[in-house]
C-alpha cells in the first residue's frame, strides 16, 4: 500500500497496524531494546493522540518514516532468526490459530464436541469440514474431519492449547467417527504440550491410547505442525504425512524445560536467557532441522517472519498443500502403478507455486485392499523413523549373518507354529475322537465281565493319575534352589528405617536382611526399597535362561548436542551397556518369553533412538517366535531430550511395533517399578492392555515439579503412587516384588490368546 | 579375648535357668527386661548381684532385634542366648548375630540349620529323602485343583487300604500357622468345596494360595526325642518324652519322660521298638543336616504303632528338664543341666561323653502351672499373685520367675505360664503319687482386678495325671 493512496480516514487503522507489527517484533525478540523498537512504539502512541492536531502531510511523512524503519528491522530480524526467536514467533498471540484455518482453508465446517467455552475441552477443536478444489473450472469438495489444538487469543479456557486428558479422548472419539465414515482426517498441532494431570482418563494413558488407535486407523491422515510440544503433539500427530510450517517448531520438550534440566536450575530460580537460547539451538527444533532428521515429511513455506492471522496467501498455500498431501496418501494405495506414479509426479512439479486449479480430481474413498496398503505404508514409515541415528555394526558380513539369521528363524517359526501346529492340532483332534469312540465301544463289551469280577473280589479302586495336556509343569515356589542373587547393597552392616515407620511402627531393618532375605521389602508394612536391575535379571527368570540380543546397538549423539557425547561415554563405561534398554530372551518356569528392560543407571532410563530400535526389534522377535513380550520398567525418565524430536518419534514408532505385535496375537505385559514417567508411559508402555505396578512404584505423565510449574497447583506426595494409578485404572494390579515371578507366571498362563506358542 | 559374656534375650523361668547355667560355667551374663517385667525375679537377681558392670538393661520390646543388638554392643557381650519363643527359631536373627561386623555367638544351632528345619515343608522333604516316615500327604504347596484332588484321592485310598474306617484328611494353608486355615475333610465329595474355601482364605490372609493336604490322624500320642549335638559331629540323645496332654490350641500342659512305659501301661504295639525307631530316625536326620546344638524332634505315634515325624524344634524346650531328670551320666546322681551343655557346645566345646555313658532311671513328670480357666476354653486370667507356696522336697523342683516375697502382677503381654513343677519318681507309679502329693501341698493365692480369686489349672492338672502315658 502506497502512502499517497491513503486517506486521512485510514490513518488510524494504519497506525494500529504499525503498532501490531512493532509488538510482533517485540514478541519475537523478547524485549523492546532491539533497534530501539520501544521508542517507535512511543512515537506511534504520540501520533495517535495528536492525530487531528498535526498536518496531514506531516502525519503521512511520519508514518512513512516509521514504516520504513519497521520494514528495515523486520528484514534484519528475518535475516537470521535464532531457534529461540522462532519459538517466540510461534507463541505470539498474532500467530494464526486453528479457528483461522477453519475459516480460511475450509469452505464450511461444523464444530463437534462443543463450541467455544461450552466444550468437553476447549483446547481441542474438532470439526467436520469441507475442503474444495477446482479442476478445470469445476468445483469439487471433499469431506474431512479436522482435529486440532486451539490456542485462542489468550482466553483462559483455551488453556494455551494444552489438551487435557479428556480433550485427547474427544479427539480419539472423532477419529473413530471419521473411520466409520471413511473420510480423511486433518490434524493441526498447536500445542506446547499436554496438560499434565492424571485425572481420568489420565494424560499418559490417553496419549498412549490415541497412538495405539492411530497406528491402525483406516483412513488417510495428514497433520500440520505449527507448535509441536512433545507428547501433546504425538497425541494427534501419528499420521501418514506430517507437514510443518517453515516458522513452526517441533520439539521434545519446551526450551525452558530443557534449560532447567541442563542447567540444573532449581525451582523458582530465573532461567538465564543465554542458556535458554543455547538449549533451543541445541535441540534442533526448526522445520529445516526436523526435515533433515526425517521426523517430518514436508515444509510449508511461511512468510519470513511467520504467518499471521490475516495472511491469506499462506492459507491458500496451506489448503493446496493439505489437498496435495491427502492426495498423495490416497494415490500411494492405488492399484495402477503407472497412474500412481504419473499423478504423484504431476503434483510434485506443481509444488513451487500454488496453482489455480488441479489437473485431475482424486476421490478420497478407499477400498478394503487400499486401506490395508495405507496401514502398511504408515507402519513402514514409522518403523523406519530414526534409522541411521544409532550405532550399529556396519560390517557387511555381520549384517549379512544377522539378516540370514532373522530370515531363518522367521521361516522356522512360521513353519512350526504357523503351519505345523494347526495341522498337528487337527490330527490330534481326530485321534482323540477315534479313540474316544473306540473306548466306548470296548467298554460295552468288557463292562459285564468286570462288574462280575468286582462283585466277587471287591477291592478298593486305586485312583489313576490324570495326565494333563498342554500345560507346562507348575513348580512350587518352595522348590527353588536356595542360592539366589543377592544385591551388593546387602554388604553393609547397618540398619535403615522404613519410611512408613511412623505410620505402621515398623522396626528398623538390618541391611543384609533387607536386601537379602526380604528382597528389599519391609516385612511389616510392605514398603519396597529400590533394588538394582541386576536383581531382577538374576532372580526373576530361570537360572541361565537369559540370552541377550541386539546388545551391540548403541546410542550416539545425532544432534551434536554439546556435552552429551561425553556423558554417554561415561554411562557406557559405567554400566558396561550400550543403551538404557536390555532386550533378551528368558524363561519363567519353562515359559519362554521376550523381555525388554529399561533400567535407570544409563541416562536415567530415558528412551532415545537406539532404545526405540531395540524395542521394536524385540517386538519383532516376539512376534516371529510367538512368545509373550514383557516390558519391565526398572525406571524411566521419559524421552531423552538430547536426541530431540528423533527421541519423540520413538513414541509412535514403538507403539506401532506393539500394535503390530498385539494384532499378530501376542501377549504384551508391562510391569512398572520405581519411577516411570513421561514419553514411554504415554506411548508404548501405556498402550499395553495389561499393565502392572510393583508396590511403592510411581507412575505418571509428569513429575510433581513439572505439574507444579505448568498448572500452578501442588499435588499430594502420593499422587503418582501405584495405588492411585490402580484407582485411576491405569494399571491392572499391584504386585509384590517377592511374588513377582509367581504373579508373572500366573499372568502368562491366564492372559493371552491361542497364538502364543505354549497355548 | 576376655571372659565370655552371655546376653539373655528372654524372660521368665528360662532366663532364670540360663542365669543358673552361666553361673555354673563361670560366665558373665546380662539380662534384658521390659517395663512389665521390672519386678520379675530374673531382673532382681541380676541387679542384686555384685559385679563390676551393669547386668540388667531395660528395653522397650523383647521382639526388636535392633534394640537387643545395641544392648549387646553396649554391654560388651560375646554371645547371645535366645531361650525359647521370641527369636529362638528365627534364622534371620541368628544369621544377623553370626554375620554382623561384631559377631555374637548364637547359642543354638547355626542359622542354616534353623532355616532348613524351620519350615515344616522342607523338613518333610528332607525326611522323605532319608526314608524317615512323615505324615502322608503332599510334598509341598499345591496350587492346582486337579492336582489337589488327586492327592486327596490317593490319601483316602491309602487309609482305606490300612483298614481305617473313617478316613479323613486335613486341608491347610501352607503359609498359615497356629491352627489358622485348617479344615478336616472326611469325604472326597466335599473336598473340592473345602479346597476352594481354604485356597481363597489363604490368598486373602497370607497372600499365597498354596495348600497342603495330609492325612488326618485322630488317635495318637505326641512324642519327642531330645538330642544334643556338637559342632564336632557328636550326637547323643536323652531319651524320649510324651507330651500328649495339651490344652486347646495345642499348648502342652503335662509332659512325661520317658515316652512310653510298657511296664505300667498296655499298648497295642511294641512300645520299646517304637521308641527305638524314633530315636534312630531322629539321629539319622540330625547327622544329615549337620545339627550342632540342642534340639527336639517331634513325633506322632498312631494307634497302630507307626511313627510320623512332625517337626523339629531347633531350640531348647520348656520341658528339657524332665529328660535331664531321668538321665544319668556314668551312673552318677549328679543332676544334668541341658542348658549348661547347650552353652558349652555352642561355645565350641566337645560333649565330653558319648551315648553309652548315658543311662536312664525312673520317670519324671512336668506340670505347667498356668493362670487360666480350663473350663472356659483355657482363657488366661489376669491379676496379681499374692501368695505362692509349694512343698520343698528332694524329688521335686519348681522353676518360676514369680517372687515369693512380694505380690507379683502377671503381665498381660506374655503368656500366663508362671511356674514349672518337675517331679521325679523311681517308677511311673511313684512319680504320679508324688505329683499328686506336690499338688496338694501347693498354695496359690491371688486377686484379680475385680477382687475375684485367682484361677489356675491346678485342678485340671490333678485330673490329668491319671491319663499320663495311657494310650
Amino acid at each position: 500500500m502506497r502512502i499517497d493512496q491513503i486517506h486521512m480516514a485510514d490513518s488510524g487503522r494504519l497506525l494500529s497496524q504499525l503498532a501490531d507489527r512493532i509488538s510482533y517484533l517485540i514478541d519475537i525478540k523478547g524485549n523492546s531494546e532491539y533497534g530501539n523498537i520501544g521508542s517507535l512504539l512511543g512515537q506511534i502512541q504520540r501520533l495517535r493522540q495528536s492525530l487531528f492536531e498535526i498536518k496531514e502531510s506531516d502525519l503521512f511523512e511520519e508514518i512513512d518514516r516509521i514504516e520504513d524503519r519497521i520494514s528495515f528491522l523486520e528484514d534484519r530480524v528475518a535475516e537470521k532468526l535464532s531457534p529461540a526467536e522462532i519459538v517466540n514467533i510461534v507463541r505470539s498471540p498474532q500467530r494464526f490459530t486453528l479457528m483461522d484455518i477453519l475459516e480460511n482453508v475450509y469452505d464450511s465446517y461444523t464444530e463437534l464436541g462443543g463450541e467455544g467455552e461450552c466444550n468437553i475441552d476447549p483446547a481441542i477443536v474438532v470439526a467436520r469440514a469441507t475442503i474444495s478444489r477446482r479442476v478445470k473450472n469445476r468445483l469439487y469438495s471433499h469431506q474431512v474431519m479436522v482435529i486440532g489444538h486451539e490456542k485462542g487469543q489468550g482466553e483462559e479456557y483455551r488453556n494455551g492449547g494444552c489438551a487435557r486428558p479428556w480433550g485427547n479422548n474427544k479427539a480419539l472419539k472423532y477419529m473413530r467417527v471419521a473411520e466409520t465414515e471413511g473420510i480423511p482426517i486433518h490434524f493441526y498441532i498447536f500445542t506446547p504440550g499436554s496438560y499434565p494431570i492424571e485425572d481420568y482418563p489420565g494424560a499418559a494413558q490417553q496419549i498412549a491410547r490415541n497412538l495405539y488407535v492411530m497406528a491402525k486407523l483406516k483412513v488417510p491422515m495428514v497433520s500440520f505442525i505449527s507448535e509441536g510440544g512433545s507428547g501433546g503433539a504425538e497425541a494427534i500427530g501419528a499420521s501418514g504425512l506430517r507437514l510443518m510450517g517453515s516458522r513452526g517448531y517441533y520439539s521434545v520438550i519446551s526450551p525452558e524445560g530443557a534449560a532447567a534440566i541442563e542447567g540444573k536450575i532449581r525451582e523458582g530460580e530465573k532461567l538465564p536467557r543465554k542458556l535458554l537460547e543455547h538449549c533451543a539451538a541445541q535441540l534442533k527444533i526448526t522445520a529445516e532441522d526436523n526435515l533433515r532428521l526425517g521426523t517430518i515429511d514436508r515444509i510449508i513455506g511461511e512468510p519470513p517472519l511467520g504467518a499471521r492471522r490475516d495472511d491469506f496467501p499462506f492459507f491458500r498455500r496451506l489448503r493446496y498443500e493439505m489437498l496435495r498431501a491427502t492426495d498423495e496418501l490416497v494415490l500411494k494405495t492405488k492399484n495402477f502403478r503407472a497412474f500412481r506414479a504419473y499423478a504423484l509426479k504431476r503434483q510434485a512439479e506443481e509444488g513451487k507455486d500454488v496453482p489455480e486449479d488441479f489437473d485431475l480430481f482424486i476421490g478420497w474413498s478407499l477400498t478394503d485392499l487400499e486401506r490395508e496398503r495405507l496401514l502398511e505404508f504408515r507402519f513402514k514409515k514409522y518403523i523406519e523413523l530414526g534409522k541411521g541415528y544409532f550405532i550399529e555394526n556396519k560390517n557387511i558380513l555381520t549384517q549379512g549373518i544377522r539378516k540370514t539369521k532373522v530370515f531363518a528363524s522367521k521361516t522356522y517359526y512360521d513353519i512350526r507354529y504357523g503351519l505345523l501346529r494347526p495341522h498337528h492340532r487337527n490330527v490330534q483332534k481326530v485321534i482323540e475322537e477315534v479313540s474316544g469312540e473306540g473306548s466306548v465301544f470296548l467298554r460295552k463289551v468288557t463292562e459285564p465281565v468286570r462288574a462280575a469280577y468286582d462283585f466277587v473280589f471287591p477291592q478298593p479302586e486305586r485312583p489313576s493319575k490324570v495326565i494333563r495336556s498342554g500345560e507346562p509343569e507348575r513348580k512350587s515356589i518352595f522348590a527353588e534352589e536356595w542360592d539366589p542373587y543377592v544385591s551388593p547393597l546387602a554388604n553393609e552392616d547397618c540398619t535403615v528405617t522404613c519410611p512408613n515407620a511412623a505410620k505402621y511402627g515398623c522396626l528398623d531393618l538390618w541391611v543384609p536382611d533387607l536386601y537379602g532375605e526380604f528382597c528389599g521389602v519391609c516385612p511389616n508394612c510392605g514398603h519396597h526399597f529400590p533394588l538394582e536391575y541386576q536383581w531382577y535379571l538374576e532372580n526373576l527368570f530361570d537360572k541361565n535362561s537369559v540370552r541377550e540380543f541386539n546388545a551391540h546397538i548403541a546410542s550416539c549423539n545425532p544432534l551434536g548436542f554439546q556435552g552429551y557425547s561425553a556423558r554417554l561415554q561415561k554411562d557406557i563405561k559405567h554400566t558396561g551397556r550400550n543403551s538404557s534398554i536390555i532386550t533378551f530372551e528368558a524363561e519363567v518356569w519353562g515359559i519362554r518369553l521376550v523381555v525388554a528392560m529399561l533400567f535407570s543407571n544409563f541416562r536415567g532410563g530415558t528412551v532415545g533412538v537406539a532404545e526405540g530400535e531395540k524395542f521394536v526389534r524385540a517386538c519383532d522377535v516376539a512376534s516371529t517366535t510367538r512368545r509373550p513380550l514383557l516390558a519391565y520398567i526398572h525406571s524411566t525418565g521419559g524421552i531423552r531430550i538430547h536426541e530431540g524430536t528423533l527421541g519423540v518419534v520413538q513414541m509412535p514408532k514403538c507403539t506401532f511395533g506393539v500394535r503390530e505385535y498385539n494384532d499378530n496375537g501376542g501377549l504384551y505385559i508391562v510391569v512398572y517399578d520405581n519411577n516411570s514417567y513421561a514419553g514411554p508411559v504415554a506411548s508404548f508402555l501405556g498402550c499395553s492392555l495389561y499393565q502392572f505396578g510393583i508396590r511403592s512404584s510411581r507412575i505418571g505423565f509428569a513429575g510433581p515439579r513439572v505439574i507444579r510449574e505448568t498448572t500452578g497447583q501442588d499435588v499430594p506426595t502420593d499422587y503418582h503412587s501405584a495405588k492411585n494409578a490402580l484407582k485411576r485404572g491405569h494399571i491392572q494390579g499391584i504386585w509384590d516384588r517377592r511374588e513377582f515371578k509367581k504373579n508373572l507366571y500366573d499372568a502368562l498362563m491366564t492372559l493371552g490368546g491361542p497364538n502364543l506358542y505354549y497355548k | 579375648m576376655g571372659k565370655e559374656r552371655v546376653l539373655i534375650a528372654n524372660r521368665g523361668e528360662i532366663a532364670l535357668r540360663i542365669i543358673q547355667a552361666c553361673k555354673d560355667l563361670g560366665l558373665d551374663y546380662v539380662v534384658l527386661y521390659t517395663k512389665e517385667d521390672e519386678f520379675s525375679l530374673h531382673v532382681r537377681i541380676a541387679q542384686q548381684e555384685e559385679s563390676g558392670f551393669k547386668k540388667a538393661y531395660r528395653i522397650a520390646n523383647y521382639k526388636d532385634p535392633n534394640e537387643i543388638f545395641s544392648v549387646a554392643d553396649e554391654a560388651g557381650c560375646t554371645s547371645i542366648h535366645p531361650g525359647y519363643g521370641f527369636f529362638s527359631e528365627n534364622y534371620v536373627f541368628a544369621r544377623r548375630a553370626t554375620l554382623r561386623n561384631r559377631p555374637l555367638t548364637f547359642i543354638g544351632p547355626n542359622w542354616e540349620v534353623i532355616r532348613d528345619l524351620g519350615s515344616k515343608i522342607n523338613t518333610k522333604r528332607l525326611a522323605k529323602g532319608l526314608k524317615v516316615p512323615v505324615i502322608p500327604g503332599s510334598d509341598g504347596p499345591i496350587y492346582n485343583e486337579l492336582e489337589a484332588e488327586e492327592v486327596a484321592e490317593e490319601l483316602f485310598f491309602l487309609q482305606k487300604e490300612k483298614g481305617i474306617h473313617h478316613p479323613s484328611i486335613l486341608v491347610k494353608a501352607s503359609a498359615g500357622g497356629g491352627g489358622m486355615g485348617i479344615e478336616e475333610v472326611s469325604h472326597l465329595d466335599a473336598f473340592r468345596r473345602t479346597y476352594r474355601r481354604i485356597q481363597n482364605y489363604a490368598k486373602r490372609q497370607f497372600g499365597d494360595e498354596g495348600v497342603l493336604i495330609e492325612q488326618c490322624l485322630i488317635d495318637y500320642q505326641h512324642l519327642e526325642v531330645q538330642l544334643l549335638c556338637s559342632s564336632h559331629g557328636e550326637v547323643v540323645h536323652f531319651g524320649t518324652r510324651n507330651c500328649t496332654i495339651q490344652s486347646t490350641g495345642r499348648q502342652k500342659r503335662v509332659e512325661v519322660a520317658p515316652g512310653f512305659d510298657p511296664a505300667v501301661c498296655e499298648y497295642p504295639f511294641d512300645a520299646r521298638a517304637v521308641l527305638d525307631r524314633i530315636v534312630k530316625y531322629s539321629v539319622r536326620l540330625a547327622k544329615h543336616v549337620g545339627y550342632d546344638n540342642i534340639g527336639t524332634w517331634e513325633w506322632i505315634v498312631s494307634r497302630d504303632g507307626s511313627p510320623y515325624l512332625m517337626e523339629v524344634n531347633a531350640r531348647i524346650q520348656v520341658e528339657n528338664e524332665i529328660s535331664a531328670c531321668i538321665s544319668r551320666l556314668n551312673g552318677s546322681n549328679e543332676p544334668l543341666s541341658l542348658i549348661r551343655d547347650q552353652i558349652r557346645v555352642a561355645l565350641g566345646d566337645r560333649l565330653g561323653f558319648s551315648q553309652k555313658d548315658i543311662s536312664f532311671e525312673g520317670t519324671s513328670i512336668e506340670m505347667r502351672i498356668v493362670a487360666e480357666d480350663t473350663k472356659r476354653g483355657f482363657a488366661p486370667w489376669c491379676g496379681t499373685i499374692t501368695r505362692f507356696d509349694y512343698p520343698d522336697e528332694c524329688w521335686a523342683r519348681l522353676y518360676s520367675h514369680v517372687p515369693r516375697d512380694i505380690p507379683y502382677k502377671i503381665p498381660t503381654e506374655y503368656d500366663p505360664n508362671f511356674a514349672l513343677a518337675i517331679i521325679w519318681g523311681q517308677d511311673t507309679q511313684q512319680a504320679k503319687e508324688r505329683a499328686r502329693q506336690f499338688q496338694k501341698g501347693t498354695v496359690i493365692e491371688g486377686k484379680g482386678a475385680k477382687d475375684e480369686d485367682i484361677v489356675t489349672n491346678m485342678d485340671y492338672l490333678y485330673d490329668r495325671i491319671d491319663d499320663v502315658l495311657q494310650f
